[in-house]
């Protein structure tokens, strides 16, 4: 078949495939920039305070106290010699949680967790998270809100 | 006698040639130079030289568009002024709020200006919408410019979003915070987006630059290209909705087919659209006075309530950004505490799914609704169907705003506003 000949629609093999890279060629283009422009968009580097950070020496928490650490939206709970830390970020919408006389409130949308930050009520999907302690090698408490733990875990001293 | 100052002034631009040179047309004395001033003049000739008498009435139309329009200038005009004191740093931008409010010469007053222009402009697109689907002004040929209005609205509310967030207020630090994390909930892309709009994992400096750029630029640039578009298409679609009945309706005829009997000026040719001639010419009027009188009119009107709201009222700016305490209950502005009170019941289906499907119902809109009767008149009785669907959709949404206004406090638990809330008890 001559390759010049037209076919019923009368486009030419040699201009289908000038069509067809054009629009490969625009296309990849466009998508290649979209791509670029979005990961532009996302930082490399962030300058943001750590996920680690030392709570001071297990004596600074009295037994049976609940402490809220402002500058981390943390709590961190000891009983007895065992200590936990909650996060007090509400897993709603990620306002910070208050201490009630029971468990905890959230001013924003009104969700309520138990001591074990399990939901009690409220729009809250999740339990509020317990975060990873462990005594550094000064006798200080090392908080990890990496690394998240189920609420059973606990620093035993 | 001497010839008084700006006659002398006015004489020597005459002679000279420099007015002609600047206005082509003078002061309008005839019916075509009423019709030259519009069509030579590039601030008018957006708008057609002759305008249908039922566009001008105020009852149809209540000038919600234009006022919202409005709005957005006066909204550039403020907003090209804060840029001047305004530092997007999460260090320095509420002590600059506070510049503007009493350092500032008149920056109290602009900043007013500005916020309540922002909360009118929602108030009033939303009423433009209303306006638009109670007159079924959305039906062929305007379906897309029913969209692109949908997409202004977005735009609008996107831009009061990033707006109130700048001052870095408490409203400012929990809107974004409560924002970002809605869209965390989005299916599949969440956390990316949150990740993507807050420029890190935490509420700072980042993410105040991101919606600063997208506020003072981004944003505006597209709403300003939509609405040349929106104003565009209104043209191009015979100007406003109009009854059937009404004289020099519109009519579609094959494309390149005019009537012979009437010479057409470049300005009214429209594709496969035109409107109607001769059917009843009566009925439109030159919009050179009519027009342009009524516009300049309702500018001053506008201009002078923003301004009065302004001298008399200062907008809001809560305490500095603080990360640990949210206020208690942490309220977004009145436009969003229907989504906010939806939210309250779940984030995935109040704060992703419900506004999804909303907003895909109403740019869907014109297209669902095909039918071609009832367009140019309010509450049309072949309509009822619609308008009562769009009625029902509108009380539940405003019901929940009334709701999430008064009926919640502390911990957004209910509360009846006439009476005093219980105290919280929070240990710390």
């Amino acid at each position: 078949m001559n390759p010049q000949s037209n076919d019923k629609d009368g486009v030419s093999r040699r201009g289908f495939f000038q069509l067809s890279l054009g629009w490969i060629a625009g296309s990849l283009a466009a998508a290649a920039t979209a791509a670029a422009v979005v990961r532009f968009l996302v930082p490399n580097v962030l300058f943001e305070p750590g996920q680690r950070f030392k709570a001071g020496t297990p004596d600074d928490y009295p037994d049976g106290s609940i402490t809220f650490l402002e500058d981390e939206r943390v709590f961190l709970v000891r009983r007895g010699n065992s200590f936990r830390c909650l996060s007090a970020v509400c897993t709603h919408l990620g306002c910070t949680v208050n201490r009630a006389a029971k468990g905890y409130h959230c001013p924003c949308h009104g969700s309520v967790f138990n001591e074990e930050g399990a939901v009690e009520g409220g729009p809250a999907p999740r339990a509020l998270t317990w975060f990873l302690v462990t005594l550094s090698k000064d006798n200080r408490l090392l908080v990890d809100k990496g690394q998240v733990v189920e609420p059973d875990k606990y620093l035993v001293l | 006698m001497k010839t008084p100052l700006p006659k002398r002034i006015w004489g020597w631009f005459a002679r000279t040639g420099v007015g002609k040179s600047i206005f082509r047309v003078g002061l309008p004395q005839s019916n075509l130079e009423r019709s030259q001033a519009m069509v030579s003049s590039f601030l008018l000739h957006v708008q057609p030289a002759k305008v249908n008498r039922h566009s001008l009435r105020a009852s149809y139309s209540l000038g919600l568009g234009l006022i919202s329009l409005y709005l957005f200038f006066i909204l550039i005009g403020t907003g090209v002024l804060l840029m001047f004191y305004y530092v997007p740093s999460t260090t320095q931008a509420y002590d600059r709020m506070k510049d503007l409010q009493f350092v500032v010469s008149a920056g109290l007053v602009i900043r007013n200006m500005h916020r309540w222009a922002a909360h009118l402009m929602v108030l009033f697109v939303m009423l433009h919408m209303c306006r638009v689907f109670y007159t079924g002004a959305y039906k062929h040929p305007r379906e897309f410019n029913w969209v692109i209005g949908v997409l202004l609205f977005l735009t609008t509310l996107g831009l009061s979003f990033t707006g109130y967030l700048l001052p870095w207020d408490q409203l400012a630090f929990w809107a974004i915070t409560v924002g970002t994390n809605i869209a965390g909930y989005a299916p599949f892309i969440g956390p990316k987006l949150k990740f993507l709009m807050l420029g890190g994992n935490v509420v700072g400096q980042e993410a105040l630059t991101r919606f600063y750029a997208l506020h003072v630029i981004v944003l505006p640039a597209a709403a300003g290209l939509m609405v040349a578009v929106h104003l565009w298409r209104v043209r191009k679609d015979g100007g406003l909705s109009r009854p059937e009945t009404v004289g020099g309706s519109v009519q579609t005829m094959p494309q390149g087919q005019l009537p012979t009997n009437k010479s057409y000026g470049l300005m009214e040719l429209a594709r496969g659209t035109t409107p109607q001639v001769g059917r009843d010419p009566d009925d439109e009027v030159f919009s050179w006075p009519h027009l342009i009188f009524r516009e300049l009119l309702l500018f001053l009107l506008v201009i002078a309530f923003v301004l009065f709201l302004a001298v008399f009222w200062n907008a809001p700016l809560e305490e500095m950004a603080n990360a640990i305490h949210p206020p208690n209950p942490a309220k977004a502005p009145w436009y969003f505490l229907g989504l906010q009170e939806l939210v309250s019941y779940s984030a995935f289906w109040g704060g992703v799914v419900v506004p999804a499907l909303l907003v895909t119902a109403l740019a869907l809109l014109p297209y669902l609704d095909r039918g071609r009767r009832g367009t140019g008149r309010w509450f049309a009785r072949e309509r009822a169907m619609a308008n009562t669907i769009f009625s029902v959709c509108l009380a539940v949404a405003v019901a929940l705003t009334i709701i999430g206004t008064v009926f919640r406090g502390p911990n957004w638990s209910w509360v009846v506003p006439w009476r005093t809330p219980p105290a919280i008890t929070e240990g710390r």
